[in-house]
């Protein structure tokens, strides 16, 4: 046994800021792990997911709240969903492949990404400033998840109610992340 | 008094302000033109060329005189338009371009001069001789003519960008405007309703036309109040679109904190990129002056500008104005002038006709023009071509109007000429998505222009799919608006000023023709017409009719010039947004970033990441030093480097093997899980692309590595080869760069140091995990991690790699274990010392230019297998023998120190590009060897072995002897990487 330990320290760790008509927070212990579906082998992954689940996998830009395993399905393109849940130990990818029963590619993502979540009534406003995808509500529903860019980062956006949007972008970058988010913030605030 | 009764200003609200510090009072709801006017302020600039005394000219966007300087200190701006910058109290603005008071400007010299400083000027008398251009001429040109100056200080005000979004775009808020938005508005579309004005109505508020029965600003305020009802319509005053981009995409500035005397801590500016379905184009139109003697006196007006002051700021720039007018709308001004009570001096009319209306006291004067005008510091007296004068304090001039068609041109749409409205209109080509609406169409009437609105409106929403309301067309009249054809006074003697901006009279166009610059093009450039911030808004026609006049062509066959983005000025600073200083761009952090900021570390950029570059300790003189040392312990003990930054790349499938295949250049397919491989990428012509090494977790798991510089490239090629190459193929990837702190644990000690941090039941031993072998392990009590036997020093080494979250803590870990090893961190400097010393190519020598046959890796490249790149890489051309190859070179004077980018040149052989052999791409001081040492590229090399040659620096003025040896310095056999 070794006489060291790890302390995990993720990026923006206890973040959570109120301003003026909108809230910033980093999300803690929320494991993300992507499902690559198997060439071929589409329907089987698809029925392991909803045997696991207990939900179908959504369509291409839909989400959903799994009735099992308390997770969500992000579905980001034709073989590509992510599953996201909450767990702390930096074992997710075993967790998920272990409930498909490698009927699907599984890749653990929790540290590829920083998450930050933004709410309230001037969040929509706020993320007009850096995010060029449509998110009036005709457009981006509750639940409607895509990938886009915000100065400069790939950000995956998923919009969780009527006013919070959980935001995900590469952890390396997470200060100028933070950045974008609470200039974005204080300049509609 | 200048100020009069009625307009739409807030009386009760007074607002201090100071022109050239002189203290004046306006009213909310001013311009500071119109306030200027009201406090009697005539003269306001000085021109930009010959400083000839100038004052307001119009009363929008297109004004070419009244620019001033705005505000003080660093937040100062130059070049504002007095016409367009809204009053607020404590406003403080200064005229530009003068040398001692405004009224006694020292530079008016140069306007005695004028004879000598026509058109081309400089071209034709600063030649001579030739190094005097830029350090003589020039800048004493440019502090002579010019217009304001910056602070010179960083602006510090803060500036914003965003996106919109919407199903109709409509740009302008008059009354083609406005019922556009009112029509999608009330059908239920998302609807963005644009006006660069604080105030929404376009012309309706300088107007005295009635639309349903009331005044037209009163319609134009309910109207708008109307729309902000609406929440499927949002209306954006202050916010110019000032560009048309492919996909219905337009460029906008809001003006957010202008008006006010601080922004507090908001943006001033922000720059939005609109995203539109469709878009209505109601931009209206502009008002063009007539070219005669002197007209560029302070008190020479547009007449629909001094309609304008008169009706909606109440203020009048003269007591006893004459109008002078080819078209109807002329008569306009008169009417509403004497309805205020004003005096209207005369009415001149260039069309021989009856008089249009009757303007009690004013004398009609048909068939005539202006010849010439008189008053120091502003007009006092006009001569008319009958040689009859008139004394007078304000010179309306209407020489017909424009439509603003400049989007439409933003995407190479050229505008067409209308005989009857003696005008361009928007062409046949317009930018996806567009339609134009109102005086910007040519509807120039008010009804026509109420109605177009709503016309066009109804027919986006049918191309959208919604179904529009009925219609509810607002009464209004159609006033005349005939128009001749006339664009200068030609029995004037005095010069006649077309661009007021630029100093440009009929002569200089005239000059310009003779001397052979008829197109319209070149006109411009070589006259400087339509330059500047206003863009020729009210000279362009006027100078290409005087051109085409002058080479015996009509205006549609001289054409205009390319309108471009943007139709009016944006900053600089509202361009670079929030992109400035720290964040200009995103950086990234390493995992270990923090311990390493707490140990020493200096950072370098590489790409967007921050790396530790050397750790300094005390006593240390210089970087070398701590290089130095970080190498040698590496060398002689262990050493620690943080290598997170290379691309990390998950691939998985049931063909993944057979995919690394065909995406390397070697051979992959029978890579047995738990060994690692180096790899090499060519790009499809057979040009060296990328290497790393990949790693097979599992049958069909692999985790490549890129180069740090290629890691999103790698991918995004991996994926046009899944996706589009071989879309058969069971293979997935994913970016697990950031995912996965890695260190480099090298040197001799490197094992004894893992072992330490290592769960027991890992045998590292070197039968059990050999060189080039990897593995899923757990360290410090069960965290996951991944091991790679691999080594970029030539030391014993291994990458280790952990969750990132765990990346800071692994680094303190690795040095606590490591201190009875004397272990040390080591930094990019120290990193790229081992790896010359040892040979290994990176970006300099994998440049874009080099083959695997000039890197000593042609082998490699595998001939029985199909992959990117082997068919274009042996072509005879890339397999010479005497190509250039991958060597290593010392200084025959082991206390010389190589430069990087040294050419070399045989022995005996003169410096020219004709002896060039190839060159140095890498360099260092290698302390193992105690001189300095190189990689590089020369022709024949690996025969070439212990030749003497030069290699030569012009740019440093440097050569030395340097001999040719074997790239791999430290243990060529590797000895000491497989113990």
């Amino acid at each position: 046994m070794s006489e060291f330990h790890l302390t995990a320290e993720p990026p923006l760790a206890g973040y959570d800021k109120a301003f003026t008509g909108a809230s910033l927070k980093a999300p803690t212990g929320l494991a993300l792990v992507s499902i690559a579906l198997p060439l071929g082998g589409e329907p089987a992954a698809k029925k392991a997911i909803e045997a696991a689940y207990g939900c179908a996998l959504p369509e291409i830009g839909k989400a959903c709240a799994t009735p099992r395993m308390a997770a969500h399905l992000l579905r980001l393109g034709v073989d590509q969903a992510f599953v996201m849940f909450e767990h702390s130990e930096p074992d997710a990818e075993r967790v998920v492949s272990r409930a498909l029963k490698g009927a699907a590619y599984t890749t653990d993502q929790t540290d590829v990404w920083v998450a930050l979540e933004i709410s309230g009534p001037k969040a929509r406003d706020a993320l007009g400033r850096i995010c060029p995808i449509d998110l009036h509500d005709h457009a981006f529903a509750v639940m409607d998840v895509a990938r886009t860019t915000m100065e400069h980062l790939g950000v995956i956006i998923l919009r969780t109610d009527e006013e919070c949007w959980r935001l995900f972008s590469a952890s390396s970058s997470a200060r100028s992340f933070l950045h974008a988010l609470e200039t974005s913030v204080k300049n509609v605030s | 008094m200048s100020r009069i009764e009625g307009g739409l200003i807030d009386r009760s609200q007074t607002f201090r302000f100071t022109f050239n510090g002189k203290t004046m009072q306006g009213h909310a709801g001013d311009t500071l033109a119109s306030a200027l006017i009201a406090n009697g302020q005539r003269l306001v600039g000085r021109s930009f060329k010959y400083h000839r005394p100038r004052g307001i000219f119009t009363a929008g966007s297109e004004e070419p005189n009244a620019l001033v300087q705005l505000r003080s200190g660093a937040h100062q701006e130059p070049n504002t338009r007095a016409t367009v910058t809204e009053l607020f109290d404590g406003l403080s603005a200064k005229s530009q371009n003068h040398r001692g008071p405004l009224e006694y400007d020292l530079m008016a010299i140069t306007d005695f001069a004028a004879p000598f400083l026509s058109a081309g000027f400089y071209y034709k008398t600063f030649m001579w001789p030739k190094a005097f251009w830029e350090k003589l001429y020039e800048p004493a040109i440019r502090a002579a003519a010019g217009l304001g100056r910056l602070s010179m200080q960083e602006d510090p005000d803060i500036y914003d960008k965003g996106f919109l979004h919407c199903d109709l775009l409509v740009i302008g808020a008059g009354p083609a405007g406005l019922q556009a938005a009112l029509t999608a508005g009330r059908a239920g579309a998302r609807v963005l309703l644009a006006d660069e004005d604080f105030l929404p109505g376009g012309r309706l508020n300088a107007e005295t036309l009635e639309v349903d029965g009331m005044a037209g600003h009163a319609w134009a305020a309910q109207a708008s109040a109307e729309l902000a009802a609406m929440d499927n319509v949002r209306v954006m005053t202050r916010t110019t679109v000032y560009g048309a981009y492919d996909h219905g995409i337009y460029g906008a500035l809001e003006r957010c904190t202008d008006h006010l005397a601080s922004s507090n801590g908001k943006p001033r500016q922000i720059l939005w990129r609109i995203y539109s379905k469709r878009a209505v184009l109601a931009a209206g139109a502009t008002e063009r002056p007539i070219a005669f003697g002197n007209n560029d006196r302070p008190g020479v007006m547009m007449a629909g500008a001094v309609r304008t002051y008169v009706n909606r700021f109440g203020a009048t720039p003269g007591q006893r104005i004459a109008v002078f007018t080819n078209n109807d709308d002329g008569w306009r001004t008169a009417k509403d002038l004497h309805a205020k009570g004003l005096e209207v001096a005369a009415v001149i009319d260039s069309r021989d006709r009856l008089p249009l209306l009757d303007i009690p006291g004013a004398r009609y004067v048909r068939g005539a023009g202006v010849r010439d005008t008189a008053g120091r510091k502003g007009v006092s007296r006009i001569t008319l071509t009958d040689d009859q004068m008139e004394d007078i304090d304000c010179l309306a001039v209407s020489g017909g109007w424009n439509p603003n068609v400049h989007l439409t041109c933003h995407q190479r749409g050229r505008p067409e000429w209308r005989d009857d409205l003696c005008a361009f209109v928007p062409g046949g080509t317009l930018p996806a998505g567009m339609v134009v609406a109102g005086a910007a169409n040519g509807a120039l009437t008010l009804a026509a222009a109420l109605a177009e609105g709503e016309a066009q409106a109804q027919a986006q929403l049918k191309d959208l799919g919604i179904k529009p309301a009925a219609s509810a067309l607002p009464r209004a009249e159609d006033e005349p608006c005939q128009a001749a054809a006339f664009w200068h006074v030609k029995e004037s003697a005095k010069r006649a000023w077309v661009d007021l901006q630029n100093d440009v009279t009929v002569k200089d166009i005239k000059l310009a023709n003779q001397e052979g610059f008829r197109s319209v093009e070149l006109l411009k450039r070589y006259t400087t017409m339509g330059m500047a911030t206003d863009q020729g808004k009210t000279s362009n026609i006027a100078g290409l009719a005087i051109l085409a006049e002058q080479a015996g062509k009509t205006i549609p066959e001289v054409g205009t010039t390319i309108f471009r983005p943007p139709y009016t000025p944006v900053p600089i600073g509202a361009l670079a947004g929030r992109a400035r200083g720290r964040d200009f761009r995103p950086y990234r952090l390493t995992p270990s970033h923090e311990w390493a900021k707490a140990n020493g570390a200096t950072f370098v950029e590489v790409g967007n990441w921050l790396r530790a570059q050397w750790y300094a300790r005390p006593g240390e003189k210089g970087w070398r030093d701590s290089v130095d040392r970080e190498v040698e312990m590496t060398r002689g003990s262990v050493g620690i480097c943080d290598v997170t930054t290379l691309g990390k790349i998950d691939v998985q499938g049931r063909d993944a093997a057979a995919f690394l295949n065909k995406v390397y250049a070697n051979g992959f397919a029978k890579l047995a899980v738990g060994k690692v491989r180096y790899g090499l990428m060519l790009r499809e012509d057979g040009i060296a692309y990328d290497d790393g090494t990949t790693a097979r977790l599992s049958e069909n798991h692999y985790v490549m590595t890129t180069t740090t510089a290629n890691a999103v490239l790698v991918f995004r090629r991996l994926e046009f080869a899944r996706q589009c190459l071989w879309p058969n193929m069971d293979v997935h990837l994913i970016s697990t760069t950031d995912g996965w702190a890695q260190f480099a644990v090298a040197g001799p000690n490197a094992r004894n140091l893992l072992r330490k941090v290592m769960d027991e039941r890992h045998d590292l031993s070197n039968e059990a995990f050999p060189f080039m072998a990897c593995g899923e392990v757990t360290v410090c009590g069960g965290t996951p991690a991944r091991l790679f036997r691999i080594s970029f020093s030539g030391e014993l080494a291994y990458e280790i790699a952990v969750p990132a979250r765990y990346g800071n803590a692994m680094m303190g870990v690795l040095m606590e274990a490591g201190k009875e090893f004397d272990a040390v961190p080591y930094g990019t400097e120290a990193l790229g010392v081992m790896r010359i010393e040892k040979g290994h190519a990176a970006g300099n020598e994998l440049n874009g230019q080099t083959t695997a046959h000039n890197l000593g890796m042609g082998r490699m490249v595998s001939q029985t297998k199909e992959c990117i790149g082997n068919v274009l890489s042996q072509r005879p051309e890339m397999n010479r023998d005497d190509a250039i190859k991958l060597m290593g070179f010392k200084p025959v004077d082991p206390e010389k120190k190589l430069i990087a980018g040294s050419h070399f040149i045989a022995s005996g052989n003169k410096s020219t590009m004709a002896n060039d052999e190839g060159w140095m791409t890498s360099v260092a001081y290698s302390p193992s060897l105690g001189h300095s040492i190189g990689l590089g590229f020369i022709k024949s090399g690996d025969t070439r072995k212990g030749e003497i040659v030069r290699a030569v620096s012009p740019v440093h003025g440097v050569e030395m002897d340097v001999e040719i040896c074997s790239a791999h310095f430290i243990d060529p056999e590797g000895e000491r990487l497989r113990v």
